[in-house]
């Protein structure tokens, strides 16, 4: 049986145009290559 | 291939020389995010948008410059409605890879839409505002601007499930099912569509069960005032006895029937018949009688018409002594014109034979003075092209005298026939005219008629 109140967490809302650039501003947008460049550049660091 | 951390040459190996890079794992990253790309656009290509959604997402947290992945994205995000989401894709897209054609493309399409962003922007703010509403318990509020938001973007696959979980919520599972019906062909493999599809199932299975088996407890009905309940079982013995009684009612007609059309209905034609030849004898002596009754009433018509016309003729003796005595005393005084007319009206043959005497010898004094009106008469016809009337008068005037006012006469008479279309006849009288007159007006032109078989001149040509 749904509850009403707990699917209603699930709705978010959504982002308005205006705030748009600040969306991607705030976006991190890290990835698994740069993880792997990092740990590259500290095992250079410590030899 | 260079190294991603020197950037020196590594060739195929695994591991760069010059600073120690593991090569290979980052490869195996790049493919992995390649991998989930393919798999996300598979899903895309099925409608399976939020699971395309989610590989994709997948890919770029692998390699972040996977921007044909990023690209995608956008265009699933456009699909289920988040415009704002998409935007900021190819936005990112753009900014991490300067020489992209596909996002240059779908930005140029949404800055060449007038209208696309403030539209967009009301449906989002619509749509938050419904969350706010549900919030705080309006659930009709919500509803009414989660139906316009779906009426403006049909795609906004969120709004679509707010609704249908209101109608859940409402009970109103008929509705629910037709709005997650439209979510799920927008996005077929949404885990919460699926979720609600299956529990307004349930719900709608649950009602039907419990409505078959009310009805298959107890059937009731209306008996005058009375409500009449009773089990199923009961009301179908009661059924049986009714068709039973139904079938013998069936078969009485069925007899009725056969009976009427086997004995009644062959003595109803005899009658008929029988009534039919009285008619016809009636009718016949009828006739008769009335062919008998005809004929002595015609024999009578001709006696009185007998009668009649010895009446007549005695009446038209008497008339025409008086009509001959004025024509007489008119000739004396000398007025030709008015004795032609009495004269005219003198019938010669009731005439005793010195009245024939007299009516000759009168009729050939005026009888240039009658033919001069019968011509005059003709001419007036002719001018009005009354060319009937005038046929009658020039006509008189020919049988008389074929060769009056040297052929003139027979020269309009041909040309009157010519005008009512009596060819031959008019043909006979132009030959008759060139016979009798051959070298005056008349004659001439009878022969141009003639020559030229043109009987379709003006008159006022043959005049002049």
């Amino acid at each position: 049986m749904i509850d009403f109140e707990e699917e209603l967490k699930r709705f978010e809302p959504a982002i308005e145009v205006e705030q748009a650039e600040a969306d991607i501003k705030a976006r991190d947008l890290t990835d698994l290559t740069d993880l792997l460049f990092n740990m590259t550049a500290q095992n250079n660091g410590t030899k | 291939m260079q190294c991603f951390f020197c950037g020196a040459d590594v060739g195929d190996s695994h591991v760069c020389y010059n600073c120690g890079a593991d090569i290979l794992l980052y490869k195996q990253i790049i493919y992995t995010s390649f991998v989930f790309y393919n798999q996300g656009l598979e899903k895309a290509r099925v409608s399976d948008l939020s699971g395309a959604i989610d590989a994709l997402k997948t890919a770029l947290q692998y390699y972040k410059y996977n921007t044909r992945a990023r690209n995608l994205l956008g265009l699933c995000y456009y699909q289920v409605g988040e415009l704002v989401l998409a935007l900021n894709e190819w936005v990112l897209s753009k900014n991490l890879q300067e020489n992209n054609p596909d996002a240059d493309r779908y930005l140029a399409d949404i800055e060449n839409t007038p209208g696309l962003l403030s539209k967009t922007n009301s449906i989002i703010k619509k749509y938050n505002q419904a969350i706010e509403y549900c919030k705080s318990g309006s659930k009709d509020l919500a509803k009414i601007q989660l139906k316009k938001v779906i009426n403006q973007n049909g795609n906004f696959v969120k709004a679509q499930q707010l609704l249908a979980l209101l109608y859940i919520d409402e009970k109103k599972y008929f509705d629910a099912r037709k709005v997650l019906s439209q979510a799920a062909s927008i996005d077929a493999n949404n885990t919460l569509t699926i979720k609600y599809i299956h529990e307004v199932k349930a719900a709608l299975k649950d009602k039907n069960t419990g409505r078959r088996k009310k009805k298959n407890d107890t059937v009731s009905f209306a008996d005058g005032n009375d409500t009449v309940i009773m089990s199923e079982k009961s009301f179908r013995s009661m059924l049986d006895n009714t068709r039973a009684s139904f079938v013998n009612i069936l078969l009485g007609i069925i007899v009725g029937l056969l009976i009427c059309f086997f004995l009644v209905v062959p003595t109803v034609k005899d009658n008929m018949k029988d009534g039919n030849t009285d008619t016809i004898l009636a009718l016949n002596e009828a006739l008769a009688e009335s062919n008998s009754k005809n004929e002595g009433l015609q024999s009578e018509i001709d006696e009185l018409k007998e009668s009649l016309s010895a009446y007549d003729d005695k009446q038209d003796v008497e008339t025409s002594y008086d009509n001959l005595f004025a024509a007489q005393n008119y000739y004396s005084t000398g007025d030709n014109e008015a004795a032609s007319e009495y004269i005219q009206l003198v019938t010669k043959d009731v005439l005793g034979e010195q009245g024939q005497q007299a009516y000759d010898n009168l009729y050939s004094l005026l009888s240039p003075t009658i033919l001069q009106g019968y011509y005059d008469d003709g001419n007036s016809f002719y001018g009005e092209e009354n060319y009937e009337s005038a046929i009658i008068n020039f006509k008189t005037v020919v049988d008389t005298d074929e060769s009056y006012d040297s052929g003139a006469a027979l020269f309009l008479l041909g040309d009157c026939y010519r005008l009512t279309d009596q060819t031959d006849l008019a043909l006979e009288c132009f030959n008759k005219v060139v016979e009798l007159f051959p070298n005056n007006k008349w004659g001439r032109q009878a022969k141009v008629y003639i020559a030229a078989d043109d009987t379709e001149l003006d008159a006022k040509v043959v005049g002049e």
